[in-house]
Formats: C-alpha cells, structure tokens, sequence
C-alpha cells in the first residue's frame, strides 16, 4: 500500500460508494452518513497528494474538512431527527410538504 | 399678390358653401341655387383675375423668367425624407390654371340655371368648388406628393359628383365604376413615385426633371406614371369609367369628364417628360395606346344613341389624341390641344345640356331632332364647337388637330401607322358628330308632341358662357405659334381638312331625312363588351383567385405551419418535462453525470492544448 495511486483508488472507491448512497438510498439517515462517507474519501486523497508533493497543505485541509463535517453532521442529524418528529418518516420521497 | 390666392379662393366657397348646406340641413331652410352659386361662380371668378395678373406678368417676362415659387410650409418629414408643401407656377402650370378657373367659371355660371330645380345646390357648388381647389393643387403642386394629393382629390370629387343624384342607385354605382378604376391607375402613381425616390433621391419635380436614369428605370417610372394617367385620362384599358361617369349632371360632365381632370394625365406627362424621352420604347406604347383608344372609342361613339355617351366617347378619343402627342415627343401639341379640346368639348357639353334641359332630360338623340329653330343661340354655338372638334379652318381644333396628325408623322418618334390610324379616327370623328348635329338640331322632329311645344331656349346664364366658350373655340387656336408651315405639313393639313369633310357628308346625307331609330350593333354600342370582360374576367376572377388563396395558402401553407409551431412547443416541452420529475435524487444524479461530462470535456481539452492550465 506504498503506491499513491492504490490510495487514491481506495479514494475513488468510498468516494462512488459514497455518492451511490446518497443517490439510490432514500432514507435520509443513510443519505447523511454516504455524505460523511464522500468527504472521508476526499480527506483520503488529500492526505495521499499532501504525502506526493511532501507538503503540509493538504493536511491542514483536511483537518478542515473534519471540523466542518462534524459540524455539518450535527445540524444535519438535528434536521433529520426534526423532520421524523413532525412527519413520521426519514424517507426523502415522502417529505414533499413544500411541494404540495 | 400671393399665389396662394388662386387656390384658396375655391376652397373658400367650399368651405361656404358647405357650411351652408349644413347649415340648411339642421334648419330646413332652403337655400336656392342662385345664392349658393353666386358664391361658387364668385370665388372661381377671383381666381380666374389672379391666374390673369400672373398671366400679364409672365408675359412681359423671358421664356426663362416665367416662374414663381412659394414655399408655404414644411409638410412631411420623416428623417432625411422631407417634402415641402409649395406652389409653383410656371407656363405649363398657368395655362392649366387658366383653364380650370377659366372655363371653370363659365361652368359654374351655367351650373346656375342648370341646377335651378335641384334641392340641394349649396351640396352642388360646394362639391363643384372643392373639384377645382383640387384640380388647382394638381397643377400648382411643386412636388409629386403633392400632385398626388390633388389627383386623388379630383377623383374624390369626380366620384362625389358623378354619384350626386345619389337616389338613383345606377348613378351611385358609376361614380363607384369611376372611383375604383383610378384607384388601379393610382397604384401605379405610387409606385412610381417610391421608384423614382429610390433613383433620385427627390420628390420634386425640378429634380425629376434633371435626372438622368438609366434606361431601365426611366422605362419602369414611365410605363407606372402612364398606368396612372390611363385611370385619370381615361385610356384604354382603363377608359370604362369615363362613359358611365356621363350619370353625373352635365356642367360636371363639361367641366370634370371633358375640359379639366381627365386632361391632368397629360398634364403629368408633360411634366414628367424629360424623364419619358429617356425612355423611347414607353414613348411609343404611348402613342400606340393613345392612337388606338382614339380609333376604338370613336368606333364605339359612332354607335351610340344617348348624347352624352357620344360626347363622353367623343372625349375619349380626343384624349387618345392627346396621347399621341406625348408619344410621339410633341408635348406642346399635346397641351395645345388640351387648351382647345377644354373650349370646345365644355362648348359642346353646355349645349347637350342645354338641350337636355330643354327637353325635360330626354338624352336619346332619335328622340330629338330640328332642334335648330327651338334653341337658335344652343344650336350656333354647337355649330361652333362642332367646326372646331372637326378641325375646319379657322376653329380652334384645325390648329391643334392637324399639330398632332402632322407630328404623328414627321416627328422623330412618329410613323405612318400612327399617322393613318389618327387620321382614320378624326375620319369617324367627323362622322359621329356630324350623326349628332344633324339628328339633334336638323333633321325632322322625331320629338313627342307635349314635349315639342315645352321645348325652349335656355336662360341667359346658360347660353352666356355657351357664348363665351363658342368664340373661344373659334379664337383659341391663335394662341399658339405652329412651327409648321412647311410644304408637307401644308399637305397634311388639306388632307386631313377633307377626310373631315368626308366624314361630315356622309354622315350628313346619311341622317339628313332620319325619321326613325337607327338599329345599332349592340355589340359596339355597349362598348366592345370591354365592361362584359372586365365584368367576367375581373369580376369573377378576383373571387376566385381569393377564393383559390384562402384555400391552399391559408388553410394549408399558414394553419399548418402554425400547427407546427404549436407542435414543436409541444413536444420540446414534453421532452424537458422528463427531467422534472420533482425528486431530489434524480436531480442530484443529473448533477453528477453532467457535472461528470463537464470535468471530461475539460480534461479532454487540457490534454488537447485547447486549454492551458497551470504553466
């Protein structure tokens, strides 16, 4: 696991498994943690380019990237549990009041 | 002394008169045709006194001085198109005008005693007068939209008082036939005018005068202006009008259908004619157009048996000839005869009218007869008109007659078939109006007997300007200067004096005894069923040709291209409605695949060199 482009497929991989969640799975629980999973795969590649180019930049941002996805996650989370208090339901195909 | 003068004074009496009648209208009060007449004869006299000052003082001047301009006021002006309203007078233009109020005066006085039982002459005079503010802003006009305002005011008027007695359905429909015709002819005005903007840059006369186009354009321009002045003028194939339009009262016949508006396309001609003599092949339509409506309708006036058609015909003819003049180059002729034909075709027209007063509106000619002893001073002065249309020295039409057949010849433009088919139709002419002198004034009553004995001569304000007209048309040839005089010309003179002369005695043997109705060729008398066609092939024709339209070009070519409109709306819109299909993935998913496409398309240019990234 020493070649930078085994990581990056690593990457690549959580990356697309990340966005097949968010794209194919309804309920929203799972959508949030597929979102985690695509940022943990970006700060993957960062740290993997930081290492390539021996440079502390891509350090920094991943430390970042953490903060605001934990961040993120919580409001998230606070949103979700929100929304399935007051409609009963954590499946984005049935949360449509705005629609209707 | 202001130009403006000679055309406000009609419309001054317009105005009055107009108001008159609206006036009486509300009221109820009559207003008799001496008083509205008075006013009309009056203000056609104050100009007739200006058009003389201005004579007097065009002839103590130069040939190149004669010309006073006056611009009134600014009239149209759209960007750099900009058309002034002015008058100009010059020799051309001040013979017209002396003709219009001239004459025009004369009419309006015999209009007196002519419309004396009419109920409403303040209606009469006011039309009559607002014909000559018209006729005088034609021939005053500096520019061709100007002359344009006047040729359609004339047509206005033409129409208002063809269709005057407008009880009588069929009169309403002449003055109908007449309107329409001149609009065909009117398009060819406005055509010719757009044309000749584009080329020179300029409406006014002056400039279209100094032009200098090449021969294509100067032919279009021509042939345009020469459809139009066949509506006015009433020339084949527009002359169909001029017959029917006979429905009117007879002064408006004298003045509108035979001394003034009909002559006003020569009169365009004429001025236009720097621009037609660049331009030799519409010279010749127009003298073969001019020549072969004299011949035809002085055919069709040979069978005719009400009076004034004959006359109307008659004037026809003449304006052929008239044409024939322009065509052959000889404008002066043309005008010359304009000037005469005015006097004696008015004179003649005075005198059909006298005679139609006379005889309670009888105006069939086989219902007439001896006449000469019952109206002594109509009947002179009709020999009179009758000498000068035949062309027998020293009447008026001998000099401007024999101009145009001797220029229909030795011009540069003439040859013989003009030549004898001019001749061959002042052959007829004499024929058909010595037919109308002898039934009318000499041959046997033919007259019922109640109408006999109430038959009697005119009042004075009638034969007054029948008077005046008969000695000018006995002096109205020596106004002008023929420059002929040569040897052939002298023989062409002799020769066309006696086929007039044949003419004359054959029709004078012929009707001498008449004591009955000639049967006619019904075929020539209702026109060469000229109207029959236009009435099949036009009238018939445009309906179906609409018809024809709004099937295949409206149903089919416009409803289905706007059906493919609608229909390309439809489907593009059922097509990108595919895309909302309102859940958020999808979307999300459209995001990364185009956002995909985007990234590769970069990528791909990158490594094209396409686009330079970095250093």
């Amino acid at each position: 696991m020493n070649e930078p482009w085994m990581m990056l497929i690593v990457a690549c991989t959580v990356f697309l498994i990340g966005l097949m969640g968010v794209i194919f799975r309804k309920n929203l629980l799972i959508v949030l943690m597929s979102v985690e999973l695509m940022l943990n795969a970006v700060n993957l590649s960062f740290v993997t380019f930081s290492k390539l180019h021996n440079s502390l930049e891509g350090h920094i941002s991943v430390l970042f990237v953490m903060t605001v996805a934990a961040a993120e996650s919580a409001v998230g989370l606070g949103l979700v549990i929100a929304l399935f208090r007051t409609l009963k339901t954590a499946d984005s195909d049935q949360i449509q009041i705005l629609r209707d | 002394m202001n130009l403006l003068l000679i055309v406000l004074f009609p419309f001054f009496g317009f105005m009055i008169n107009g108001f008159m009648q609206l006036r009486s209208l509300k009221t109820g009060h009559k207003i008799s045709s001496k008083q509205s007449g008075s006013i009309a004869t009056f203000a056609m006299v104050l100009s007739f006194i200006t058009a003389i000052y201005y004579f007097i003082q065009f002839s103590g001047q130069q040939e190149d001085g004669r010309l006073i301009e006056q611009n009134l006021f600014s009239w149209i002006k759209l960007g750099a198109f900009h058309v002034d309203f002015s008058l100009r007078l010059d020799s051309l233009s001040l013979l017209f005008t002396m003709i219009i109020t001239g004459v025009g005066s004369l009419i309006h006085l015999y209009s007196i005693g002519y419309m004396k039982e009419d109920e409403t002459p303040a209606k009469y005079f006011s039309y009559l007068n607002l014909f000559c503010f018209m006729m005088l802003n034609l021939v005053l006009g500096a520019t061709m939209p100007h002359i344009f305002l006047g040729w359609e005011g004339v047509g206005l008027a033409s129409y208002l008082l063809i269709g005057y007695w407008n009880q009588d359905t069929a009169k309403v429909g002449a003055g109908q036939k007449a309107f329409v015709m001149n609009r065909i002819g009117d398009l060819g005005f406005l055509i010719a005018m757009f044309i000749a903007y584009k080329y020179v840059g300029s409406l006014d006369l002056v400039d279209l005068q100094k032009a200098t186009l090449s021969p294509k354009i100067a032919s279009v321009v021509g042939l345009l202006v020469f459809f139009a002045c066949t509506g006015k003028s009433a020339q084949i194939p527009l002359f169909t009008w001029l017959p029917d339009a006979m429905a009117g009262p007879t002064p408006v016949s004298a003045l509108i259908h035979a001394a003034t508006m009909v002559t006003s396309g020569i009169y365009l001609l004429t001025r236009i004619s720097p621009l037609l003599l660049q331009a030799p092949d519409v010279l010749s339509v127009i003298a073969m157009v001019g020549v072969t409506t004299a011949f035809v309708s002085a055919v069709i006036a040979c069978a005719q048996k009400d009076i004034k058609k004959i006359l109307a015909y008659s004037t026809v003819s003449q304006l052929g000839f008239m044409f024939l003049a322009c065509g052959v180059g000889a404008f002066d002729a043309g005008v010359f005869h304009v000037m005469t034909h005015a006097f004696f075709k008015a004179l003649m027209f005075l005198g059909a009218g006298s005679v139609i007063h006379a005889l309670h509106e009888e105006q069939n000619i086989f219902k007439m007869g001896g006449l000469s002893r019952k109206l002594p001073i109509t009947t002179f002065t009709f020999v009179m008109g009758w000498a000068a249309i035949l062309g027998l020295p020293p009447f008026s039409g001998f000099f401007s007659k024999d101009e145009i057949i001797i220029q229909s010849l030795h011009s540069q433009y003439g040859n013989q078939i003009l030549f004898i088919m001019a001749l061959a139709s002042a052959l007829l002419t004499a024929f058909y109006m010595t037919r109308l002198l002898v039934l009318v004034f000499f041959s046997p009553s033919r007259m019922e007997k109640e109408t006999e004995e109430h038959a009697h001569e005119s009042p004075l304000v009638m034969t007054l300007p029948l008077i005046a007209l008969a000695i000018l048309s006995l002096v109205g040839g020596f106004m002008h200067h023929s420059e002929g005089g040569h040897e052939e010309g002298q023989s062409i003179m002799i020769a066309s004096v006696v086929v007039a002369l044949i003419g004359a005695a054959f029709a004078f043997f012929r009707y001498r005894k008449f004591d009955k109705e000639e049967m006619t060729n019904q075929f020539v008398e209702k026109g060469l069923g000229i109207d029959v066609f236009y009435n099949k092939f036009f009238g018939n024709g445009v309906p179906l040709l609409a018809k024809g339209l709004s099937k295949w070009i409206e149903e089919y070519f416009i409803q289905n291209s706007m059906k493919f409109c609608t229909w390309m709306v439809e489907f593009s819109g059922s097509v990108l409605k595919s895309f909302q299909v309102g859940s958020m993935q999808v979307y999300l998913l459209m995001m990364v695949v185009f956002g995909l496409a985007f990234m590769i398309w970069i990528l791909e240019s990158v490594m094209q060199g396409v686009i330079f990234y970095g250093k």
